[in-house]
Formats: C-alpha cells, sequence, structure tokens
C-alpha cells in the first residue's frame, strides 16, 4: 500500500469512474472487510449484511464518477453508502419480517453491558475519524455504546430506551453527556 | 432565533441532528433555521461529519467468498446492459441522421429514378446516374450483411412442463449470447436467473447472470458453447454464485444447445 491511503483509495475510485473493473476489485479487496464490518453491525445478520455490502459496492460502481464533488475522504463516503444501503435493508427486513426486531433486541443487549475497552478500529479511517476515535475513548462505553447504536440503526431515544429496556431520561442522559464531552474534546482538534 | 449567540445550544442541536435523535418538530425548525443562518448550518456540517466517522471505526469482518463474485456478475450485467442500450440507440438514431438514410433523399431519388426510365429512351446519359444508385445500393446491402449476427447455435429452453421459456442464440462474429424470455417468468427481485452450459461429464459452468429485461445479450466465446449438448437456467440469489460452485438453486429450465449447420 502506498504512504498515503487516501490517496490510493482515491485513485481506484477514479478508475471506477472508467468502468475499471480491475480497480472495483483492488478497492474491495483493501476496504470490503472494514465496510463488512458496519453493515454487520447496524443489521446484525451476516446475510443481510452480505446482500448490503454487494448493493453498496453496486452504486459505488455506479456513482464513482460523482466521488470527487462530495469533498469527502475516501473511506468517509464508502461508510456513508455502506450506512445507507445497510438502513435501506434494515427497513425492508424489518416491514417484512416483525420477530426482526427481536432478534435486533438480543444483539443490541449484548453489545451494551460489556465493559471491553474501546473495541474501535482505526485502520484506514480518515484523519477526522481518528481524532473522534480519540475522543470516543474518553466517554464511559455506555455512552459510546448508546450513541453508536443511536447513529449506526437510526433509533429515537424511546426506540433506544425500548429496546435495550432502561428508562427514557436515562437514555437521554447518557447521550446528552457523551455528546457533551465529544464536543468538548473535537474542540480541541478543530 | 439568533442561535448562532448560543455556543452551548447550538452545539448540542447540531451534535443530536446529526446522531438523528432530533426528530420531529424540532428537527424541522432546526433545519430550517441552518438553511437561512451558514453559521448554523455550518455547525450541522461539521457534526455530521464527526458522527459519520462511526461508520469508519467499526471493527472489521470478513464477508463470505461468494459476494464479490455477485458484485461482479452484477457489474458485468450492468456493463453488458450499458452496451445493448447504446448499440439500440445508435440503431435508432442512424436512420435519423445518416443522409444515406433520408426518406426524403430515396423519395427524391426514386422519383428520380422513375423518370430516368421514362426518360431512357429519349435521354440515354440519365441511365448512367440510375446505375450508380444501383451500385451504391449494393455497397449498403454488404454493409448490412456483415452488421447482420451469425447465428450458429440455437437453444429452446422448456419449463418443467415442455413448455418453451427462453429462446437463446450464439453468434461467433460477435462472440455474443441472445436471449429472448418467451415464457412469461419474471424472477422476485431479490432473486437472479443464471445460465449454465452442462458440458458432458464435466460441472456445470456459468456462462451469467439473466438481467430482468425480456431481450438481453451476454459475452460469451465459441469455446464455452462449443461441445456443450446442452444449456439450463437456475434461480439464484441476486446476482448469481460463482461459477465453480455450480447451480445453488432450483434448475427453472433446460434444453439442448443445436450447432445450426444450415
Amino acid at each position: 500500500m502506498s504512504a498515503d491511503p487516501d490517496e490510493l483509495l482515491m485513485d481506484l475510485i477514479d478508475r471506477i469512474a472508467q468502468r475499471d473493473e480491475a480497480a472495483l476489485k483492488a478497492l474491495y479487496d483493501l476496504t470490503a472487510r472494514k465496510l463488512y464490518g458496519l453493515s454487520l453491525r447496524v443489521l446484525g445478520s451476516a446475510e443481510a449484511a452480505e446482500d448490503a455490502l454487494q448493493e453498496a459496492y453496486l452504486q459505488v460502481w455506479r456513482s464513482a464518477g460523482d466521488y470527487r464533488a462530495t469533498l469527502s475522504p475516501p473511506m468517509a463516503w464508502l461508510g456513508l453508502i455502506v450506512r445507507s444501503r445497510s438502513l435501506d435493508l434494515l427497513r425492508r427486513r424489518a416491514a417484512d419480517r416483525a420477530h426482526l426486531t427481536q432478534e435486533l433486541d438480543e444483539v443490541l443487549a449484548d453489545t451494551l453491558p460489556g465493559d471491553a475497552p474501546n473495541p474501535m478500529d482505526t485502520s484506514l479511517a480518515s484523519q477526522q475519524a481518528w481524532a473522534m476515535h480519540q475522543c470516543l475513548g474518553q466517554l464511559e462505553n455506555k455512552q459510546r455504546e448508546v450513541i453508536s447504536l443511536a447513529y449506526l440503526r437510526d433509533l429515537s431515544h424511546g426506540e433506544l430506551a425500548e429496546r435495550l429496556a432502561l428508562p427514557l431520561g436515562t437514555v437521554k442522559t447518557w447521550i446528552r453527556r457523551g455528546l457533551d464531552k465529544l464536543r468538548d474534546c473535537m474542540a480541541r482538534f478543530a | 432565533m439568533q442561535l448562532h449567540r448560543h455556543p452551548e445550544l447550538l452545539q448540542r442541536l447540531a451534535a443530536a441532528h446529526a446522531l438523528g435523535t432530533l426528530r420531529g418538530g424540532a428537527r424541522r425548525r432546526f433545519e430550517a433555521i441552518a438553511r437561512e443562518q451558514p453559521a448554523v448550518r455550518a455547525a450541522a456540517i461539521e457534526w455530521q461529519t464527526r458522527v459519520a466517522s462511526l461508520n469508519e471505526l467499526q471493527a472489521g469482518a470478513e464477508p463470505g467468498p461468494q459476494v464479490w463474485t455477485r458484485i461482479q456478475n452484477l457489474v458485468r450485467a450492468d456493463a453488458e446492459g450499458a452496451a445493448l442500450a447504446k448499440q439500440r440507440q445508435e440503431a435508432a438514431v442512424a436512420p435519423a441522421t445518416g443522409w444515406w438514410h433520408s426518406l426524403a433523399l430515396w423519395r427524391g431519388a426514386g422519383l428520380a429514378g422513375l423518370c430516368a426510365v421514362a426518360l431512357a429512351l429519349a435521354l440515354l446519359p440519365a441511365l448512367r446516374g440510375e446505375l450508380d444508385r444501383r451500385g451504391a445500393e449494393v455497397a449498403a446491402l454488404q454493409r448490412q450483411l456483415l452488421a447482420t449476427p451469425d447465428v450458429r447455435y440455437v437453444s429452446v429452453l422448456n419449463d418443467d412442463q415442455a413448455r418453451p421459456a427462453v429462446l437463446i442464440t450464439f453468434d461467433p462474429k460477435h462472440n455474443r449470447l441472445s436471449l429472448q424470455r418467451v415464457g412469461g417468468y419474471q424472477e422476485a427481485a431479490d432473486r437472479s436467473l443464471q445460465l449454465w452450459a452442462l458440458p458432458p461429464g464435466a460441472a456445470p459452468r456459468s456462462l451469467g447472470v439473466l438481467t430482468p429485461e425480456r431481450l438481453l445479450q451476454l459475452a460469451a466465446s465459441e469455446s464455452a458453447v462449443r461441445e456443450v449438448p446442452a444449456l439450463a437456467i437456475s434461480l439464484e440469489p441476486l446476482g448469481g454464485v460463482p461459477s465453480e460452485r455450480g447451480p445453488t438453486g432450483p434448475v427453472l429450465f433446460h434444453g439442448p444447445l443445436i450447432h445450426k449447420q444450415i
């Protein structure tokens, strides 16, 4: 890999915009592991996460020409695409099968109590993400988890409280305190 | 409200907006203010970028190897579809723009031809023009012949009730399989039909994944269909499955592949 992974990824995205299938394969080899992890976190099922990943790379193939105009670091752009396709699938599946929310709740409940240190992975991450990683590390686990889940699964305070079996006030407080800490910490990186 | 004069509140709202926990009327009001006040808009975008970093910080995991195969199949089907659409467009546009296909021109030329015949006896030099026109017509027919597909292999795939479902021809001149769906079968949006060559004494080989259109083409070399006595179509997950795995879903249609010698 070149010294600057962003340069490498941007070069691949440019080539994909020129309909270069080998470049798509190279991008996939570099990023699929990372992005599949994201999709898996959103969907909680390997099968669904693979479907979302497939749709995401197809979207990359079709819209690579629009990438430069977004001014985003490459992994940030790819991450947004994968989250968006994963959430689409999550909503479709939830509509198809009501029992799915229950499966999800079990996955959610599992993610909270752990006292493990910050499991986040910064390989390939943009500078912004690296700074965010540093600041998230200063949060209590429960604050970090509730904030992550709210964003990744697009859940409201009420939905989070219901699924995590926590009082609504508790969820709101964790999120507000977590965001306040992030604000103070991120201001130092600005 | 001059929200940018209250930095702490602005930061809180922008953060909750980016996270998605600011909902309903509060969200709409914040967005309305952001559209009007650049400082609020800047704070909203800054927080969107921060929060989106969460996408990049999740622990990685290994997707199954079939995911790339499906992506590759879909990308190739996409490219084939684009090539086909371009071809159709060119075919549709050509008559309108090419002087050779101009109706007015030919009406004129036809009229000129009639006049030439009428005047032939009286006016011999006019015959030469008519001869030139014939020569040009022969050249056009030759060009047309070159562009015409050279169908060397034909197959009709039937369903299990022996009703025809798909007509397939192979053109070695253009390395192209052309498929026409003739039955009413339409796969679900999350499934793909996949075409297989069934060589004798060997595992099925994928010839490609069908897009949902009634008429479609797949790229294939003659070696992929030569000596292959039969073809089949199976129902697979969207994007199909790797060739080396063979069909995983039910075989819906199958039929003999005939090497045409007439």
